[in-house]
């Protein structure tokens, strides 16, 4: 019986029990209705969908009618021509809201609020082309001749703040999916917290870790969520995308699929990394009631990671954008959005991809140490200084004094003992596993550094801040001056 | 057979294990006693890897443990629980596919159960609709999916009352007749030997006392002499080489020595008054127990 296979046994029961119960299905159908109902609901209230009603009036109506219709058909939308007798009958239906425009004489736009800019350049595009028109007739030159002198010019935009062929279409779309990304990433790691303080208040834990170890425990529960998150995911984006062709209301910006690959891949990267983190947070708890108490840390963590990324929209090709692009925490929001953005060499996101692999990796290891040392506790809820103690006696610290004392307590533990002591040992490959994961980010983060700013004083400098504040957070996290450097 | 060798654990200063060694035999019950807080549960916990040793080790067929030794135990912590919300025989047949059976061959091991035990009718509901007997009884099954050769129970026989208690006594004695080695804690003294062919006493984090009843019983230098009578009472105090341990109406238990002459002593009794019987037997595990944590 491997962990794998008993990982797998959690994630199908996770998956059974959660969409056996009400409250799951109905979230599903809320969202689903709710997204459905945002799409739907503003197309239903206009009537007629883009259709504007236009009011003439004066000698040039019938000429006018003809290039407005004309007008608004190249940008876009239909417009309806009506035309008054006076003046004050089309104010009257201005004032009555059937018409959203009146043209008084071919001189005066009257609107009953605020100006519609976009109808506005319709409606005095079409009075200028009629009105040249006219002028053009009276100088004495032939239709054939006017409309040749008319005939638009296309004029395409470009905008040099971003990578070429990328338009702000592109931008918004990044938006939504780091959006959508952050939002998931809140409700299921939350839906991971929940689950392991449930597993925690009823007791059930002590028997299932009795059976399992608790990396498979909580790999297995974020695995059953995560699938269970991806489902829900797609039976929503599939009522959007039902309702947007039924509907025809919004534009969906043409996102190529390989964009969308990345957005998936980045999901579950970004999903795994802070759920894992939410279920260790979850083990310092012992009720439903400690999640707030617990899950403070992340909460933190989340937010300013998400907003991190908004940085890079402006400028995804800075070397400030590229680095959060790679750092483990940030790279799930702020890397799908460079490749769309088109922003990425190949290598860029299987660099962020290691990357964050493994930081999960590293993290599942110290997630399950720390699940493990804190779920027999019960009460108050555990620091996470606390929890990291409980599993672990005489961890010797950087000073060789220190090191020296509890290396000699534990040749003196071993030769009482008659024998080896197997679980102080696993008690260092976990922190040797530990610095190894730390010490690789560092070194890729310096290196890229380096190789991005072509400075490698900055390079060093990144690396060593990045392990100097991973450290001193270890040390601030577990009270102990540390993980042992090399002293074994 | 399950073997704890110089077991040792430290809770920051506070030492929980202090060195435990002893043994539980297949086949048998095994009683594990101990005031409260001594470190009985911590050396449960130990046998399932809930906490890291400082030193020692527990071995299983003289291997040390592993998972895939703990695939064959079964374990029923003292804190009772379950998923409540969770289906009784999803739940079980769940636990004990963890511990890698097939969930058709759990399945059959699980209605076994649950009819022996009379829950079958309540297989399809939440655990958290059944009563608190029955609760305890879909606990006890938890701890046997799997099939165990090791059964380790915390305080299986709190909470539970008489008839469930003769239930559960019975269980755990065809169990052991089965060849399953079985080790539970209890406070129960009585019902400890009854049941137990072994007990392990801890105090402090260390073994106190550990081998078979009869065995530890007999070791013992004191004998006792239970005395019944009618009449008044004498003054047992007098009586040659024998001490008063307590007196009651009509009866008396006298502590004597393993080598003491007993004739002299009945003969010494007999004069003081009108014996109905006396009883010649060693102590009691509860005065055994008395006995070696209070040393």
């Amino acid at each position: 019986m491997n962990g794998v296979r008993q990982g797998w046994l959690v994630t199908k029961r996770e998956l059974r029990e959660r969409a056996r119960s009400r409250a799951f299905l109905a979230s599903v159908a809320l969202m689903v209705v709710a997204v459905a109902a945002m799409l739907v609901i503003p197309a239903l209230l206009k009537p007629g969908g883009g259709t504007r009603d236009v009011g003439v009036t004066g000698s040039a109506a019938s000429g006018l009618a003809a290039a407005i219709a004309e007008q608004a058909h190249a940008a876009g939308i239909t417009a309806r021509v009506h035309p008054y007798g006076s003046v004050a009958a089309g104010e009257q239906a201005v004032r009555q809201g059937r018409l959203d425009v009146l043209a008084a004489g071919a001189r005066r736009l009257e609107w009953q609020g605020r100006a519609d800019q976009q109808l506005k350049t319709v409606v005095t595009g079409a009075i200028q082309v009629v009105t040249v028109r006219e002028r053009a007739a009276a100088a004495g030159l032939r239709p054939e001749a006017a409309a040749a002198l008319l005939a638009p010019m296309p004029v395409s935009s470009v905008e040099l703040g971003h990578v070429a062929g990328r338009g702000p279409a592109d931008e918004t779309a990044v938006i939504v999916m780091t959006g959508v990304l952050f939002f998931c990433i809140s409700i299921f790691g939350a839906m991971v917290l929940n689950g392991v303080l449930e597993e925690k208040g009823s007791r059930v834990v002590e028997v299932l870790l009795a059976r399992i170890p608790a990396r498979a425990l909580l790999a297995g529960k974020i695995a059953g969520i995560g699938l269970l998150g991806l489902a829900q995911i797609a039976v929503t984006a599939l009522a959007a995308v039902i309702a947007v062709t039924a509907v025809g209301s919004i534009d969906v910006p043409a996102i190529r699929g390989s964009v969308l690959a990345w957005a998936v891949v980045w999901f579950v990267l970004g999903y795994a990394l802070y759920a894992t983190v939410y279920g260790a947070l979850g083990s310092l708890g012992s009720r439903a009631e400690d999640a707030q108490a617990v899950a403070g840390p992340v909460m933190v963590l989340l937010p300013v990671a998400y907003f991190a990324s908004f940085f890079m929209i402006t400028q995804p090709a800075s070397a400030a954008a590229r680095v959060i692009s790679y750092f483990p925490l940030t790279a799930p929001f702020a890397m799908p959005g460079r490749i769309a953005m088109g922003a990425t060499a190949w290598w860029e996101p299987v660099l962020a991809v290691v990357l964050t692999l493994a930081t999960i990796i590293g993290l599942v290891q110290l997630a399950g140490r720390l699940y493990t040392g804190a779920i027999l506790h019960s009460g108050p809820a555990l620091s996470l200084k606390d929890a990291w103690r409980s599993t672990t006696t005489a961890i010797p610290g950087p000073s060789p004094a220190r090191a020296h004392t509890s290396t000699t307590l534990r040749h003196r533990a071993r030769a009482l003992a008659g024998g080896k002591t197997t679980m102080t040992q696993r008690d260092l490959a976990s922190h040797r596993l530990l610095i190894t994961v730390l010490t690789g980010i560092a070194v890729a983060l310096g290196v890229t550094v380096a190789i991005l700013t072509s400075d490698v004083i900055l390079g060093v400098i990144a690396g060593f801040g990045f392990f100097a504040v991973a450290t001193m957070m270890v040390r601030l996290w577990t009270g102990h001056s540390g993980p042992p450097l090399a002293h074994h | 057979m399950l073997d704890f060798d110089a077991v040792t654990k430290r809770f920051g200063s506070l030492t929980a294990l202090d060195g435990c060694t002893f043994t539980a035999r297949p086949g048998r019950l095994t009683g594990f006693l101990g005031p409260n807080g001594a470190g009985k549960t911590t050396a449960m916990r130990a046998v399932f890897g809930l906490v890291e040793l400082d030193a020692g080790t527990v071995r299983w067929q003289g291997r040390p443990v592993t998972a895939t030794e703990r695939a064959r135990f079964g374990y029923m912590p003292e804190e009772r629980g379950l998923y409540p919300r969770m289906r009784v025989r999803d739940q079980l047949v769940y636990l004990g596919q963890l511990c890698g059976r097939g969930a058709t061959d759990v399945g059959r091991t699980v209605d076994g159960w649950l009819e022996r035990l009379g829950v079958a009718a309540r297989a399809g509901d939440r655990l958290d609709a059944l009563s608190h007997g029955n609760q305890q009884r879909v606990q006890l099954i938890a701890a046997l999916v799997g099939d165990p050769d090791l059964l380790v129970l915390d305080e299986p026989f709190a909470g539970l009352d008489p008839i469930a208690m003769d239930t559960m006594g019975e269980l755990l004695t065809d169990l052991a007749a089965g060849g399953v080695t079985v080790l539970f804690s209890s406070h129960q003294l009585d019902l400890v030997e009854d049941l137990c062919q072994d007990v392990v006493i801890i105090e402090h984090g260390r073994i106190v006392l550990a081998g078979e009843l009869a065995e530890l019983r007999a070791k013992v230098p004191q004998r006792f002499v239970d005395i019944r009578y009618r009449g008044l009472a004498p003054n047992w105090s007098l009586l040659p080489s024998a001490e008063l341990v307590e007196a009651g109406d009509g009866q008396a238990r006298l502590r004597v020595g393993r080598d003491a002459d007993l004739a002299a002593v009945v003969a010494a009794a007999r004069d003081r008054a009108d014996i109905i019987s006396f009883a010649y037997q060693p102590p009691t595990l509860s005065e055994l127990f008395r006995e070696a944590v209070a040393a």
